[in-house]
């Protein structure tokens, strides 16, 4: 009896221990992510209200660092490529970051005619950061008539990693079933280029352009959590900034991020 | 009616349910004993937790497989998805070559080969979640191998981009191979397809088609599968005509209609397939047009599986031990140069090269597989043609970790004098010890140039005073090494070796390929074997058949001097 006891207490200890590790594991991994919700409805939004804002860098900015370009000189080295995890424009506006809903469980759909694609040109990814809907293809153009391919580090979804022959001009990818996000894609046969998709359940995603700004429209009233994400300044998943939207209105929120 | 309804229904149930089961039975239910057999046999390299950070793992490339991400490279299945538990028992069952993945055949059970199969697949939840058996790839439609098949596979390895990581001519060569690394971020090399031995999953020609239809999930090496393909949907001529129309830097109206038409087609298919991919039903149609486009694929695929196939030999060439030992051929006034058609002619002697492990720091995964070794020599003189792959041309580049300089290089090793008999002992194999060796270095960076060295302990080389008149010249082309070498048979130098025809010379080789951070002690080398300036024909006669005897009798002895001499040098 006592043994049998002894026995399950250690089981226990080491469920325990093993547990914490996972959490602690999944939770530093986590932190990358974006937050999505368990179910998204869509629905007719009618007198939606919009959020838009600007996101600036702080601190030093680092000095670009230029790309090597180690093969096919002619079509990728016609201009000079520069490394797209930091991009600071003028006013320390910071490009590529993705803002978005992180608690909205219903509002508009998906723009069915928007396009989901990624140009590979000059052997570097256009754009930098890509969202796709859940149930979309993201179609990978080859603008270079070079060899390229599509390797798609995902975790969640099964990893792609797809040949794109020179003569390969557009090559939709299957559509993924679960929400996951950001992951890599690269080219191996050039190593230096770089982008990130997210595959995503509901439209409420916005990437700021050079300036900075992002916009996220017709939201439902309501109040929410707003997120964000950015390839080398991490998340604010653990403390997301509060934003109530009302109908019809406009809410401004701005955010300041530092390298992670 | 009703009844026969009723059967044929209850029949087709049971074919199910069979089907169903001769799936699910493939492996056993994880037990216990397959939790023993893996922590026995498996974990010290793959992990207790499968996450491939056994303790044997650090310094392993490629690394054992973490297997909770359901990444396996060697499939029968369509890319993204699982392994079958045959792969997975068949992998288990012959390891993979050029890793470190050892093959269980001789040292577990079939029985226990199941159980462990049955357990790493616990490791990643996918399988169990699987609705579907994984879909396998088709090998229907074989295509013969053929002169003309593999031309028309030749073709498409360039088309398709294989070119960017093998290279040219296969030799793992590519422009992208440096800059490769797996989905953990560690270095991935090309494979060397002239070297099917190397290769993970076995380099028969249905091999070979399923590792690029499919690809090797985890790896670089993309899949090639059928939408891929440019002109999928299409005829050979359609799709070639869409490329030239695609070329063009204008087109005419009735061109562009001719495209967009192409286009439309070609679409469509590539839209039907995807549908597939997604899981949904075909129409009857829709299966009739991509059955026709991956007919015309697969047929594709099988041609360049044939030229995959053609780049390497039919098996691993034998060591040059036995029948195989390294003769230099008589010649009669000056000895071929370089270039000469005369080196064509001469089969090559194969020394495999394996990391050396002995001392620190050591090289456990080796990139440069054999040299391959040729000789003539004539009365006062002997060269030598040696050859090896290596997949980049490194003279100098700097090791992160140590500062020292990188660089591909060669050493050449004998003893200083040759030993006299069978049972004489020959020098420390890892450059000698108490016995001296005589070493011929030869660095990428100074291709016409060769060091001779004498050593006495793998970090106790001395360059010698009198450098003789060695003449040396090396080539690096499509991922492949040439060192030429003459020396002078006799020279004046005590310290060298002398050379006389029909006496049993030990020799010897260290590699370095500074791509894969070789340096000092850390290289790939062979141990002692023999070559022999083969007699001239005429005395051959009388020479040849006692001196094999004489070889197979030394041959043990020497083995035995070595094991010994080893033993008392290593106290
Ligand atoms: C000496 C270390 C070592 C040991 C011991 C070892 N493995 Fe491996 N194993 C490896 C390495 C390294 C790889 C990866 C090779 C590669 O990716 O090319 C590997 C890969 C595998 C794979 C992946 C095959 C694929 O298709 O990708 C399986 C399955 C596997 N091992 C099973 C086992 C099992 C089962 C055992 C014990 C019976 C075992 N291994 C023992 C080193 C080891
Ligand atoms: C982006 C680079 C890349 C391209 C393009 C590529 N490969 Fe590979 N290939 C690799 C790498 C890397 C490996 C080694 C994978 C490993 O074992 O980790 C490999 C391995 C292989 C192997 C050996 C499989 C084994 O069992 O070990 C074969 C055969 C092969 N490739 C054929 C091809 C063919 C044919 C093509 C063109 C249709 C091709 N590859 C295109 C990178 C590439």
């Amino acid at each position: 009896m006592k043994s049998y006891l002894l026995a399950s207490l250690t089981i226990l200890l080491v469920c325990c221990y093993v547990g914490t590790v996972f959490a602690a594991d999944s939770d530093a991994g986590d932190m990358e992510m974006l937050v999505f919700p368990e179910n998204y409805k869509a629905m007719a939004v009618n007198d939606g209200g919009t959020i838009s804002g600007v996101v600036k860098f702080e601190g030093d900015v680092p000095e670009k660092k230029a790309l090597e370009i180690t093969k096919d000189e002619k079509v990728c080295g016609a201009d000079e490529k520069f490394d797209e995890s930091l991009v600071v424009g003028e006013g320390n506006a910071l490009k590529n970051t993705i803002v978005y809903l992180i608690d909205i469980s219903a509002g508009k759909d998906f723009d069915k005619d928007a396009k989901v694609e990624i140009d590979q040109k000059g052997c570097k990814f256009t754009p930098h950061i890509q969202i796709v809907p859940i149930g979309a293809r993201l179609t990978m153009l080859n603008s270079d008539k070079i060899m390229h391919n599509v390797h798609i580090f995902s975790k969640i979804n099964k990893p792609v990693n797809k040949a794109q022959p020179k003569a390969r001009r557009k090559m939709p990818l299957k559509a993924v079933k679960k929400a996951e996000g950001p992951v890599e894609v690269k080219c191996d046969v050039h190593g230096w280029m770089s982008a990130w998709i997210s595959y995503v359940p509901h439209p409420y995603f916005a990437v700021t352009n050079e300036k900075g700004e992002f916009t996220l429209e017709n939201v439902p009233a309501g109040e929410y959590k707003l997120g964000y994400w950015h390839e080398a300044c991490g998340t604010n998943s653990k403390a997301p900034v509060a934003v109530t939207v009302e109908a019809a209105g406009t809410v401004t929120q701005d955010f300041t991020l530092k390298l992670k | 009616m009703r009844i026969r309804t009723v059967a044929l229904l209850i029949i087709l149930f049971g074919m199910l349910v069979v089907l169903s089961l001769t799936y699910a039975q493939n492996a056993p239910e994880a037990s216990e004993k397959g939790k023993q057999v893996y922590e026995n046999s498996c974990a010290h390299c793959h992990g207790v937790e499968g996450r491939g950070d056994g303790s044997a793992a650090e310094n392993l490339l490629p690394k054992p497989r973490d297997f909770t991400r359901g990444l396996y490279k060697i499939r029968s299945t369509e890319t993204g998805q699982l392994p079958t538990d045959q792969d997975l028992f068949d992998i288990i069952t012959e390891g993979m070559p050029g890793s470190s993945m050892p093959p269980w055949e001789t040292a577990l059970s079939a029985n226990d080969r199941w159980e462990v199969t049955a357990y790493i697949k616990t490791f990643y939840d996918g399988f169990k979640e699987a609705e579907t058996p994984p879909k396998q790839i088709s090998l229907s439609g074989k295509v013969a191998n053929s002169e003309q098949s593999v031309e028309t596979g030749k073709a498409l390895y360039s088309e398709l981009g294989c070119v960017e990581c093998h290279g040219n001519i296969g030799r793992g060569d590519g422009t992208s191979a440096p800059d490769l690394t797996d989905e953990w971020g560690d270095q991935s090399w090309p494979a060397n397809l002239t070297q099917g031995w190397n290769f993970r999953g076995g380099s028969d020609t249905e091999d070979i088609f399923k590792r690029f239809v499919g690809g090797l999930a985890g790896s670089a090496m993309p899949a090639f599968e059928g939408d891929s393909f440019p002109g999928f949907g299409l005829t050979a001529e359609e799709s070639s005509r869409m490329i030239e129309l695609d070329n063009k830097d204008e087109m005419t109206e009735a061109e562009e209609e001719e495209s967009a038409q192409l286009y439309e087609k070609y679409d469509a298919a590539v839209d039907i397939a995807l549908n597939l991919a997604e899981g949904t039903e075909l129409s009857a149609e829709e299966k009739q047009i991509y059955d026709d486009a991956m007919k015309v694929v697969y047929e594709k695929s099988w041609h360049l599986a044939n030229y995959v196939k053609s780049l390497m030999p039919e098996k691993r060439p034998e060591p040059a031990i036995g029948n195989n030992v390294l003769r230099s051929q008589y010649v009669q006034g000056e000895l071929p140069e370089m270039d000469d058609a005369a080196w064509g002619t001469l089969e090559a002697s194969y020394f495999p090269l394996v990391g050396q492990v002995v001392i620190e720091p050591r090289q456990f995964n080796p990139t440069v597989d054999a040299v391959n070794v040729k000789s003539y020599y004539s009365d006062t003189e002997v060269a030598f043609l040696f050859i090896w792959d290596d997949r980049t041309h490194t003279t100098d580049e700097t090791d992160e970790e140590t500062g020292k300089i990188l660089e591909d290089a060669l050493a050449v090793q004998f003893p200083v004098k040759v030993p006299q008999g069978p049972t004489a002992p020959k020098p420390y194999f890892l450059w000698g010890g108490r016995l001296p060796v005589y070493l011929w270095h030869w660095k990428a960076s100074a291709p016409e140039q060769v060091t001779e060295l004498t050593a006495k302990g793998i970090s106790n080389a001395e360059v010698q005073e009198a450098q003789g008149e060695l003449k040396a010249q090396g080539t690096y082309t499509e991922g492949q090494y040439k060192l030429w070498v003459k020396r002078a048979l006799k020279t004046d130098d005590k310290k060298d070796l002398q050379l006389d025809p029909g006496v049993f010379v030990p020799i010897a080789f260290s590699a370095w390929d500074g791509a894969n951070g070789d340096v000092d002690t850390k290289r790939v080398m062979t141990s002692w074997y023999t070559f022999v300036l083969e007699p001239v024909p005429s005395s051959k006669r009388f020479v040849y058949p006692p001196l094999i005897a004489l070889l197979s009798v030394g041959f043990l002895f020497g083995l035995r001097a070595f094991v010994q001499r080893r033993n008392s040098e290593e106290v």
